[in-house]
């Protein structure tokens, strides 16, 4: 599947029910205008023209893409450097550093000329970054590793169930809880009981 | 002990109550994943693989490989009942099984699309059975160059064939490779980016990776679209198809079987391609090419056949010579090596009941798959009114607990969710996923064979083209990426093009 894209920013950010908005109010919402604003409203507006941020933002094809470009000729450069400090050998006997030294540097040389390829193109169409409910799926993620073993498999997949189904699925959240509960239930019973998998039991069991 | 005998304890294998029941869970399960928009047969697998290391290797294997050609099946639901792909092999019959089920006949394209599949499986386990056995025997005695160039070609291959730029492609392989030399070095033991890490010591998890690049990134696209599903409902008295059709459909399941047997064999997304391939021979051999897209029961007969047909010779590279030829093969290699069975030319010889017995596994799983499907399409299409973000939880603490189980590290769980976040914002941008899983499962071997063949030869380049074997063994792959390049130019690239207009 190729990436999701939208025709114009601006109708995204209006017609999205989820877009999350990090600029200040007075940007936006003329009734919730500050006395700031009404005493010097053009700079209030520039001012917060500027510092404006609204999720989900769109970056072009073209902008994107050479973000992306870069970050892999960086990916590509961190690997020669890494692999350098192997012992890379020689063309005849390579070491264990040669093969990822060419490697690095063949992506580096590729990704570099992506990034000309899209420093060429046009501006083209516009992808849409920073969804809500991505957002939240990402953050969570990163908090499961982190709770994992301190807290328990369990208690640890139940919350994060919990907060999917409150956050993601908008179900009520007394609703999310019990379903998390009940769904660790048949997890414990499956994947302990049945299978017999050692998960981290946590202070709590 | 003969192939007849040897294919009769595969039956007693895949008989076993064991046998049928995980036979059966891998179809079930592979229908679902089909049917679900988002979750294709590669997530399907690597979602349940962590399950299988309880298992016997073969059965683990005869599960795996129900989920996938159960997802092939069941993409088709979703393709004909509600214009979505359930997963990219069924984006053509999105064309003509959409039409069909508008114009009130659903059921017999459905019916039609599933006795393709039957047929295309059916062919495809013949080839697998007739044609590995001999080839593993002519592989046993390759050096470790062949192995460097039949890889080599393998990969070379994959970027060709790309639907995408070639270049992405190319860099996908890449980094593929890289993360592919994590962990001690294969010939020297030295460790290489574990950064003092002893959980990276055995290199970067196949089954983290592969969820999180995959399966992890498919939900976070997915959950940007808003729109409701609507699907149409078949009625199981109208499945039955007229004369006609089964008159219309009946050679083009006949060519596409052919066409999806030809494809599986090479490497990439030749599941995808054969049936672009396959809608563009039709609407050639057709006596009404006009109504291709407005409801032809050969659109549908066609590409759902060989998507089918590929299922059975992916296999063939696979277990005679090791080296997956897409992505889901990809997570079976996997599997096998978890389970300490090396697919290769000696997998036949040391472990003939996990040949004979995947083998014997699919004639069943093919059946149990038409029986399955026809009669509980309605239920498979109930579970599109399940609002995906209420699947989304469900799917991820699976797949957390079953990264977590493959090693009990931690370090599995950061790889899966960082790899997630990073396969997202690269599709976002059109890189492919399948090249980068390949070259990762490959890029060992690559690696070890390549030095190792040159450490033979005294340092001499020459040893990866001085051999009959390896000029026979160029030859014809070089003929194959011809043929695919063929296909590619005159049949897949127009046939694509007219899908992305109408999908």
């Amino acid at each position: 599947m190729t990436g999701q894209t939208v025709a114009a920013p601006a109708d995204a950010e209006q017609s999205h029910p989820d877009a999350i908005r990090l600029a200040p109010r007075v940007a936006r919402n003329g009734e919730g205008e500050t006395a700031a604003s009404s005493f010097a409203p053009a700079a209030a507006t520039a001012r917060a023209a500027r510092w404006s941020f609204s999720l989900p933002f769109t970056v072009s094809n073209r902008r994107g893409g050479i973000a992306i470009a870069l970050l892999l000729v960086l990916g590509g450069v961190l690997t020669v450097w890494q692999s350098s400090l192997l012992d890379v050998g020689n063309v005849a006997l390579p070491g264990p550093g040669f093969f990822p030294l060419a490697l690095g540097a063949l992506l580096a040389v590729l990704a570099a000329g992506v990034a000309v390829d899209c420093w060429r193109a046009p501006e083209g169409e516009r992808i849409a970054l920073g969804h809500r409910d991505v957002l939240i799926v990402i953050a969570a993620l990163f908090a499961v590793p982190l709770a994992f073993e301190p807290l328990g498999a369990l208690p640890t997949l139940g919350l994060f169930g919990a907060a999917l189904l409150a956050l993601v699925a908008r179900v009520r959240i007394a609703l999310a809880v019990i379903a998390a509960g009940l769904g660790m239930a048949v997890c414990w019973y499956f994947f302990q009981v049945l299978l017999g998998l050692q998960l981290p039991a946590g202070p709590l069991l | 002990m003969t192939g007849f005998d040897q294919l009769l304890n595969g039956f007693a294998v895949a008989l076993s109550w064991k046998g049928l029941l995980y036979c059966f869970i891998g179809c079930l399960w592979g229908t679902v994943v089909g049917v679900l928009p988002g979750l294709g047969p590669l997530a399907g697998m690597t979602l349940l693989l962590p399950l299988t290391f309880g298992l016997d290797p073969t059965i683990g294997i005869i599960m795996l490989t129900g989920i996938f050609y159960g997802a092939m099946y069941g993409g088709s639901t979703t393709s004909i009942l509600v214009r979505i792909p359930g997963e990219a092999a069924s984006v053509v019959t999105c064309i003509d099984g959409y039409e069909m089920a508008r114009k009130g006949r659903a059921g017999p394209a459905l019916m039609i699309a599933a006795f393709g599949s039957f047929v295309g499986g059916t062919v495809s386990i013949l080839g697998l059975m007739f044609i590995a056995p001999p080839l593993a025997k002519v592989m046993i005695a390759i050096g470790p160059s062949v192995e460097v160039v039949l890889i080599l070609l393998a990969l070379s291959v994959i970027a060709a064939i790309s639907a995408g730029s070639r270049l992405k492609t190319a860099i996908m392989i890449l980094l593929g490779l890289i993360v592919g030399t994590v962990g001690l070095d294969k010939l020297t033991a030295v460790p290489r980016f574990t950064f003092g890490n002893p959980d990276l010591s055995g290199g970067i998890s196949f089954a983290a990776l592969a969820i999180g690049l995959f399966g992890l990134s498919e939900i976070l696209l997915n959950l940007e679209k808003t729109e409701a599903i609507k699907a149409i409902q078949p009625k199981l008295r109208d499945l039955i198809p007229r004369w006609n059709d089964v008159k219309d459909a009946a050679p083009a399941v006949g060519r596409a079987s052919v066409i999806g047997f030809i494809f599986g064999i090479i490497p990439g997304v030749s599941h995808i391609v054969s049936t672009f391939v396959s809608y563009a021979v039709e609407k050639r051999f057709s006596k009404h090419p006009e109504e291709f897209g407005k409801g032809a029961i050969a659109g549908v007969a066609g590409p759902e056949t060989a998507n089918n047909a590929v299922t059975g010779t992916a296999m063939i590279p696979l277990l005679a010579l090791g080296i997956p030829s897409i992505p889901a093969t990809a997570v079976l290699l996997s599997a096998l090596t978890i389970h300490g069975v090396q697919p290769g030319p000696l997998l036949l010889k040391d472990h003939p009941e996990v040949f004979w017995g995947l083998v014997a596994s699919m004639y069943i799983g093919n059946a149990i798959l038409l029986i399955l499907n026809l009669p509980l399409v309605g239920l498979f299409v109930n579970l599109l009114r399940i609002p995906y973000a209420w699947l989304v939880p469900i799917i991820l603490i699976i797949s957390i607990i079953g990264v977590y189980s493959v090693n009990f590290s931690i370090i599995d769980i950061w790889i899966m969710a960082i790899s997630g976040a990073i396969g997202y914002m690269l599709r976002k941008f059109n890189y492919e996923m399948a090249p980068l899983l390949l070259a990762l499962v490959l890029g060992d071997r690559l690696e070890e064979n390549f030095r190792l063949a040159l450490t033979m030869s005294g340092g001499n380049y020459a040893t990866f083209a001085d051999s009959a074997s390896i000029i026979m063994l160029t030859s014809v792959l070089g003929l194959l990426v011809m043929v695919q390049a063929l296909a590619w130019a005159f049949g897949y690239r127009k046939s694509f093009a007219d899908t992305a207009e109408r999908v």
